[in-house]
């Protein structure tokens, strides 16, 4: 490869635009914002190339460029601070950059000609680099033009880490690790251009870890992940712990004394496996999985009315108790018309209300394509282009909302009509994100198309999407991070699990309470949460499980439970559960404290599982925890009344509340408890402890 | 981009963020033994450790934040000469400082303006809320992501979470958040423990109370001591701080924490603002800014370190006009000098520095729904108290009120201002979980005009 010399003629596209990109001018916050500023736009991250040429040497008469006398030029006296520049001064009088767009200038403002060599390609040496903890490594960057020259553009890239904790570039374009083992991908980014690098941080010492014993395939990827990076796996949870955790993710609900003491007598071998093919059968899985799928697409009267979303939620609820195909109950909600009082799915088309939500939330909630960027220029770091977006809203344009009374709407496409980019009113043609135009649009509702499009399964982000999301519920952290941000730039911890996850959800014909079964069978989902000294700082690849804490509906639920005092709330049958509410604005303070989710945003991000003191301070001190506590008719002072020992009474409260029989630890705390005050108050008071501990409030 | 008056529905692009808070690793608090001692003789202690070391006056500050972008020059930098479109419907009026003219819908702040520092040259490049936020509250520009979405998203610390980690501790949470969490008021790397403490509720509601910092009235003190001693029996473990998981350690200081705030009489105190009598209420105006600042005021004078409140619905792309003369200046207009003159009145403004600030301006040209887009080139914010010189205007903006003409200030500045007030020196470095140094504020000067 030949160096790109000083007397290559300077191409407009190759080395302008790039260097405006380094000097902030087209971002999005300057001249790159939609209205430009000061009467001078670019576009932003300099995507469209031809009308920034315009804009810099068409438009405000000449005076930007002035080739007679480049010093005139107000590109230059703006950009070196001559002339006042709201945006301060960009680069020095008597710098490479300012030279070269002198040269520029000078030379008449040329485009470049058109045989010239353009950026084809990025390189980043080293690609995949193993390294220490707590050191540094040179990056070399190096533009390929399409002539085969090439150019250092180490210091014009930008660098962004997935794991910045793990290994991230510093000022010094230098990768720098830091203290733990782990695995980081670093994304170069370059004139549109992208790359990335890789790095693994191995813990030492790795021929003498215990494997991960193999129950599934899913063992086996993550046993490789694990040696590589010289991770030792944690021993299997005992029965107590494993009971307790599969009762919460799977259904949201805590077993009960009588289950817990059943399975931990139960002798056979294959009593986990039977566990988990009971508790998929429960209803509460059909409640817990509709209360997610419900924060995901939005279920909130605020959008669609009280009727639409009861209805909405009704209609889930019923595609989750019947196990109906995911690809299925899918294309029958994104194609979904008629009375949205009366027919659930169609409520997704007021969650979402405009053709650009509608367009969002379909490719974020379903392919993991975060499509927002793309709505009004090319997407900073992925092959995303506003072409991409409206070809993709096309299938929703001229989507019909006629109202019929009541706060209910007629929802129905009437046929298809491509979208338009605004301002420009350019047309685009409809067709899926990185899809084809399709044929036979124009037959009747072009929803339909994009449906089976979507739910293909040559369609590599529809199953990829939804196997991440069931492992990160089970899990407690996705392969990818966000859940559904699928991206080049944003690879999975463990590419040939995900791989391997999607592939599951295909071959199972979508059956996602197979895959479920699966994930829950695998001896990965059973290891303990108790980390050893060779994984304890391990938090993406699965060595140990991960604690977290109950999520608001799930811990409310719990505590009544244990308390046997339900929840009442307003409107409700009594003996609702938290899980199975359809109204994400029932007043309730715990709810909004421990995080339920807003329903605002086609994610799981508007919920929250952040520990506050606020939490602290309610589960100590809030009257209605108390009132659970101490309940007349509640399960602490029914037990007071009974004639058990003090010892029976530990037990069974350590059975009810935390899923397994009292140690000592906890006899001597109740005995501590019981001296000093009458039975029916220490038995409360043991009852509140219990649901103050951390063995209640986490998931283990 | 249009957004919509409620920020937190905002119909901007939303979505998540991935944070680094879940990584951090923070010391782990060790909650101690109280065996033996009754509640009244913790309190007895707190009293007299409190009362036999000699009381030097930190600075507090109450930080007040203008969210959705307030149109400085419909308030404190009119252009009564600019052009049709662009002039606004405001006029200047007189204020106390001759040469100082603010905006005609703020009659009663002109009559304070002698407290007020107004900086009118604050500028950055972030035009979409979610950043605006970042940088207005951090002194960091957002790096790539969306910052719209309803998670704590910081990627820096707060000014309030600086506060709370490098600022003495007192009875009160260190950082206070009134009528919610705004997004970017976060830790970030900091952990969660040093996030502020949110009193998610209006202080102007009639039924308003900070729930839960106090045992229910059925249990006795003596009872609550036994149940914490029970509730520490249960949780420390033989082999916890490996297999904890970093949810569960913050989780344990929060716990400590409130244990601190439950045993403070001092902060019950603070929170009940039905101890003020209804004239004062009253002068604040019974509207949530009103009742907020005055619950600020409460709040730094019983020792909190930083007040955060939040006054949402100033993004007025449409009704610009309008929606400043009949819906958010009055009460704003009634509260600031009510706060002022309060904290004045009781020895308090010398030792509390209050801010007036927002994530941006407004653009100079109304546009067809007669509102004001998004601005960061120039707007305003104010300052007062702690000492600084007042009565004073700092930077000019040009004729339309559009570019900085001179003496830009940028958040980074504006942060180390504050800082320096609060006694930190933002050139202080930070440590991530990564071990690498962040100073607390790069790049950012103190506005020297503000110190005598």
């Amino acid at each position: 490869m030949e160096d790109l010399t000083n007397d290559t003629p300077l191409h407009f596209q190759r080395d302008i635009l790039p260097l405006l990109s380094k000097l902030g001018c087209n971002s999005g916050g300057c001249h790159g914002k939609p209205s430009g500023q000061n009467g001078f736009k670019l576009s932003v991250f300099g995507f469209d190339s031809q009308a920034d040429y315009d804009a810099i040497t068409k438009e405000a008469r000449g005076r930007r460029v002035f080739p007679a006398d480049p010093q005139r030029s107000l590109l230059l006296r703006k950009a070196t601070g001559t002339t006042a520049h709201g945006g301060g001064q960009r680069m020095m009088a008597d710098s490479a950059d300012q030279r070269m767009l002198y040269t520029w200038i000078e030379a008449g403002t040329p485009w470049g000609q058109p045989q010239a060599p353009m950026l084809k390609d990025l390189l980043v040496q080293p690609k995949e680099i193993t390294m220490q903890p707590m050191r540094s490594q040179q990056l070399l960057v190096t533009a390929i033009y399409s002539d085969g020259s090439h150019r250092d553009v180490t210091a014009a890239a930008s660098y962004s880490s997935n794991q910045a904790l793990i290994a991230d570039v510093d000022s010094s374009i230098q990768i720098k690790t830091g203290k733990h083992p782990g695995e980081a991908a670093i994304t170069v980014n370059y004139m549109g251009k992208v790359t990335s690098t890789r790095v693994l941080i191995p813990r030492p010492a790795r021929q003498q870890l215990k494997r991960l014993a193999v129950a599934n395939q899913i063992d086996l990827l993550v046993g490789q992940k694990l040696h590589a990076l010289g991770l030792q796996p944690s021993s299997l949870a005992s029965d107590a712990m494993f009971l307790r955790r599969l009762y919460l993710t799977s259904i949201g609900t805590l077993p009960t004394v009588e289950e817990v003491t059943s399975f931990l007598a139960d002798q056979s071998p294959d009593k986990r496996s039977r566990q988990i093919k009971h508790v998929l059968n429960r209803r509460e899985y059909t409640d817990y999985w509709t209360l997610k799928w419900a924060d995901v697409l939005m279920v909130n009267p605020e959008k669609m009315g009280a009727r639409g979303a009861y209805e909405f939620h009704q209609w889930l609820r019923q595609q989750i108790q019947d196990n109906r195909p995911y690809d299925q109950w899918v294309r029958e909600l994104v194609t979904a018309s008629g009375n949205s009082g009366k027919y659930g799915p169609t409520n997704f088309f007021r969650a979402a209300e405009t053709v650009e939500e509608v367009t969002k939330t379909v490719s974020q909630a379903f392919l993991g394509i975060r499509m927002e960027c793309a709505q009004c220029h090319h997407h900073p770091f992925e092959k995303w282009a506003q072409s991409d977006f409206y070809g993709l809203a096309g299938f929703f344009t001229g989507l019909q909302r006629k109202p019929l009374g009541n706060d209910r709407l007629l929802i129905f496409h009437p046929g298809h009509q491509a979208a338009k980019v605004p301002v420009s009113d350019q047309v685009v043609p409809t067709q899926p994100p990185g899809g084809e135009p399709l044929n036979g649009l124009d037959q009747g509702d072009p929803r339909i198309q994009l449906a089976d499009w979507m739910i293909s399964p040559k369609n590599p982000y529809f199953s990829r999407l939804v196997a991440n999301r069931l492992w990160k519920h089970y899990l407690g952290v996705g392969l990818v991070e966000p859940e559904d941000d699928l991206r080049t730039t944003n690879p999975a911890t463990n590419e040939p699990l995900l791989d391997y996850l999607a592939q599951q959800v295909i071959s199972s014909r979508f059956d996602l309470k197979q895959v479920t079964q699966l994930i829950l069978e695998s001896n990965t989902f059973q290891l303990s949460s108790k980390s050893n000294q060779l994984n304890f700082d391990d938090n993406q690849y699965y060595s140990h499980y991960r604690i977290r804490r109950l999520p608001a509906e799930v811990l409310l639920d719990a505590i009544s439970q244990v308390t046997d005092s339900p929840e009442q709330f307003v409107g409700m049958a009594p003996g609702t559960r938290a899980i199975e509410l359809w109204d994400n604005r029932l007043p309730s303070y715990f709810l909004d404290t421990f995080g339920r989710s807003l329903r605002e945003s086609p994610c799981e991000c508007g919920k929250s599982d952040e520990p506050t003191m606020a939490q602290a301070l309610h589960l100590m001190n809030a009257p209605e925890i108390e009132a659970k506590v101490t309940a007349a008719a509640g399960h602490a002072q029914q037990l007071a009344k009974t004639n058990l020992t003090r010892e029976e009474i530990t037990n069974r409260l350590c059975l009810t509340v935390l899923g397994k029989p009292a140690t000592a630890r906890e006899q001597t705390v109740a005995e501590a408890l019981f001296q000093k005050q009458s039975r029916q108050t220490a038995t409360a008071d043991l009852m509140w402890t219990l649901i103050n501990c951390y063995d209640f409030l986490f998931i283990h | 981009m249009p957004a919509s008056p409620d920020l937190r529905n905002p119909s901007c692009p939303s979505g998540n963020q991935p944070s680094s808070r879940g990584m951090q690793r923070r010391e782990f608090l060790q909650v101690g033994s109280l065996a033996g001692l009754g509640l009244a003789d913790i309190l007895r202690l707190q009293h007299a450790s409190a009362a036999g070391k000699p009381v030097k006056k930190d600075i507090n500050c109450i930080f007040i934040f203008i969210v959705g972008g307030m149109p400085h020059q419909d308030m404190w930098d009119l252009k009564p000469d600019a052009p049709d479109g662009i002039r606004g419907d405001f006029k200047p009026i007189s204020t106390t400082v001759p040469g100082i003219q603010i905006s005609d819908v703020l009659p009663k702040i002109s009559g304070v303006t002698d407290k007020l520092a107004i900086l009118r040259s604050m500028t950055h490049t972030d035009s979409d809320h979610g950043r605006g936020f970042h940088i207005m509250m951090t002194g960091k520009k957002a790096g790539a992501g969306d910052f719209n979405g309803n998670q704590n998203n910081n990627q820096h610390p707060s000014l309030g979470s600086m506060v709370a980690r490098l600022g003495k501790p007192g009875a009160l949470p260190p950082y206070i958040s009134v009528p919610n969490f705004l997004n970017s008021g976060g830790p970030s790397f900091l952990g969660p423990s040093y996030g502020p403490f949110t009193i998610t509720a209006d202080p102007a509601a009639p039924e308003f109370s900070v729930r839960d910092i106090g045992s229910p009235n059925s249990i006795s003190d003596n009872r609550s001591l036994r149940r914490r001693a029970a509730l520490q029996s249960i949780n420390q473990l033989e082999q916890r701080v490996e297999a904890l998981g970093d949810q569960v350690k913050s989780l344990d200081v929060f716990y400590e924490k409130a244990y601190n705030l439950m045993t403070s009489p001092q902060a019950k105190q603070a929170f009940d603002i039905e101890q003020e009598t209804p004239k004062t209420r009253e002068d604040y105006g019974m509207t949530s800014m009103g009742q907020c600042c005055l619950l600020a005021r409460r709040m730094v004078e019983a020792g909190c370190r930083f007040v955060s409140i939040e006054n949402g619905h100033w993004d007025t792309h449409r009704k610009n006009t309008y929606s400043l003369r009949e819906l958010l200046c009055p009460s704003f207009d009634q509260a600031i000098p009510a706060l002022l003159n309060d904290l004045s009145q009781r020895g308090l403004l010398e030792n509390t520095l209050v801010v007036v600030t927002t994530e941006f301006g407004r653009t100079p040209r109304i546009n067809p729904l007669a509102g004001r887009d998004h601005w960061p080139n120039a707007f305003s914010i104010l300052m007062s108290g702690a000492g600084l010189k007042t009565g004073l205007t700092i930077g000019k903006t040009d004729k339309m009120a559009s570019e900085v003409a001179d003496r830009p200030i940028t958040p980074q500045d504006m942060c180390a201002t504050i800082l320096k007030v609060l006694g930190i020196d933002h050139r202080q470095m930070l440590h991530t979980p990564l071990g690498r140094p962040i100073p607390l504020v790069d790049h950012g000067k103190p506005v020297h005009e503000l110190f005598s």
